[in-house]
């Protein structure tokens, strides 16, 4: 199986950094959306990345610049998005990895896109 | 001995790691915030310079070997062309545009998604075991396969095995053929030992290595070869010296960059919900630096500023200098031990390691900083497998909102 999972991967339907929670929802994997973001690899397809790089996030998430779903190419973004009606895609060429200090509740990483198209 | 409280280790209270951990935020937002023409030039310069000699050095390599006279010298001066090509190639271009460092340029070559670097690992594969693995579990016993990259003890930590007797030779085979020993790590040696990789996955990581491989040994030992005409045999040997020399330049720096005394060790529980300021002090604490001009530390992709790059991985090269004028005052100001040394000592300590190691431990001493008899945790660490845990071996991390083990602070 792809980079050790032991199911398959589908960009759309079971994608690399998520996994379904107790409630049937997908989670993100933070693992996954660490290695995702260190090794460049698209958070759906799990292939490397490409020009431009794209985030699917919320209304907030976008106003804020940050987000939690890790990089994705544009294509498993906007495939991504069709699933989840509050998702927009962003696309950028560069992005930060921020880890979360003490003090932030989230304990989650974000993604800041830094060099936005 | 490992470390698993970085804050107690230290003796830095809690509002001292984060109070460090701020300060480093604030270099990162500046030198992000001026990035900008001045960085773009010097990428695209050290390219042209690199793709100069390269063609300099493979010119030489066909026109030179035809007459008795140019021969010896040609090859000389082909090989050592090629060589530093290939080093810049590999150390300051190659490893850092994969770590995104110009990514922010937008440039269609110089990405982290399109570079291809000239040396047989795989990118792909790269990008995996070096900038997650490596700069992910930097130093954290069981978890960075680049403690020994799975054929060297380089922990006392690390279980000693009748087979480490070998690891001076090892060593040595590591060193003269360190593009393939690179080629295979991603492979992970010690989880194929055990019957733990996925059959699957090795195949297809495999088949990229052989792919990439046969095209490296294509490329230099077939087809530039027989562009030399009659004269094949000098290029081969000019080609193969250039590989040698890029193997042994690579295997030194890359040694200086965690193995010399003062970079630490760590143990898993380390890692366990660590903040960003806790991540930066075990980066500092993980890495060592060693001195030189900037010709050198060009050469060594900027290595040299190894803290600086594992704290910032993804900062453009050419302000680690800068940066580590900054970071060597924090260090001072926080009374944080910054490893810092000429390149021969910090290599000489690390094959000190190596040779010792490859006894039990019982037959040699530590060359780590003492530890304080009132740590708390100054007790040896019980061994550990050198081989990296899978995601399901490692506890689970809580990805839901607001979830933490640690005691949550008052806003």
């Amino acid at each position: 199986m792809l980079r050790g999972l032991s199911r398959a991967v589908d960009p759309v339907s079971a994608p690399f950094a998520w996994e379904a929670g107790a409630d049937g929802r997908r989670e993100l994997v933070g693992a996954r959306v660490t290695q995702c973001a260190l090794s460049r690899i698209c958070g759906a397809c799990a292939e490397s990345l490409g020009r431009p790089i794209a985030f699917v996030g919320d209304d907030l998430e976008v106003a804020r610049n940050a987000f939690h779903a890790p990089p994705l190419h544009e294509s498993c973004a906007e495939g991504l998005a069709e699933t989840e009606p509050s998702w927009r895609v962003v696309r950028t060429a560069a992005f930060e990895f921020v880890r979360p200090t003490k003090d932030d509740l989230d304990r989650r990483p974000t993604f800041q896109p830094s060099a936005l198209i | 001995m490992a470390i698993s409280d970085v804050a107690e280790y230290m003796h830095l209270t809690d509002e001292q790691v984060e109070e460090l951990g701020r300060e480093l935020d604030k270099i990162r937002e500046e030198v992000e915030a001026s990035r900008g023409a001045d960085d773009a030039a010097y990428i695209n310069k050290m390219i042209k310079v690199q793709r100069g000699l390269a063609t300099a050095g493979r010119l030489t390599l066909m026109l030179t070997p035809h007459s008795r006279k140019t021969r010896i010298p040609g090859a000389v001066a082909g090989a050592a062309l090629l060589g530093v090509a290939k080093i810049l190639e590999n150390m300051e271009i190659g490893h850092n545009v994969m770590h995104g460092q110009w990514d922010w340029m937008n440039d269609p070559e110089i990405h982290s998604s399109n570079w291809e670097w000239d040396t047989a690992q795989p990118a792909e594969q790269w990008k995996h075991s070096h900038n997650y693995i490596h700069h992910q579990f930097t130093n954290v016993l069981g978890y960075d396969n680049d403690i020994g990259y799975g054929i060297l003890r380089m922990a006392r930590e690390q279980k000693w095995n009748p087979a480490n007797l070998g690891q001076p030779v090892y060593n040595a085979l590591l060193a003269t053929l360190f593009q393939w020993g690179v080629a295979l790590h991603d492979l992970d040696v010690e989880r194929i030992r055990k019957r733990e990789k996925d059959p699957q996955e090795m195949k297809r990581q495999l088949r990229q290595i052989l792919r990439k491989g046969r095209n490296q040994i294509l490329k230099d030992y077939i087809v530039y070869p027989a562009l030399s005409g009659p004269q094949w045999r000098t290029t081969i040997t000019a080609n193969a010296t250039a590989n040698l020399t890029r193997n042994l330049w690579a295997y030194t720096i890359i040694f200086c960059g965690h193995f010399p005394d003062g970079a630490m060790h760590f143990t898993e529980e380390e890692i366990e919900d660590e903040t960003r300021a806790e991540w930066y002090l075990r980066q500092i604490l993980g890495a060592a630096n060693f001195e030189g001009g900037p010709l050198l530390h060009i050469l060594s992709g900027n290595l040299g500023f190894q803290i600086e790059h594992h704290l910032f991985p993804d900062l453009p090269s050419n302000r680690y200098a800068d940066i580590s004028v900054r970071v060597k005052e924090l260090c001072a100001q926080y009374d944080i031990p910054y490893t810092i040394g000429p390149l021969h000592k910090q290599y000489g300590q690390a094959l000190r390691t190596i040779m010792k190691l490859s006894l039990p431990n019982r037959f040699t001493t530590s060359n780590k900083p003492p530890q304080p008899p009132t740590r708390p945790d100054s007790v040896e660490a019980p061994p550990v497998d050198k081989g990296r845990k899978s995601d399901a071996e490692r506890p689970p991390r809580r990805s839901e909102l607001g979830g933490w083990s640690r005691q949550q602070r008052a806003s």
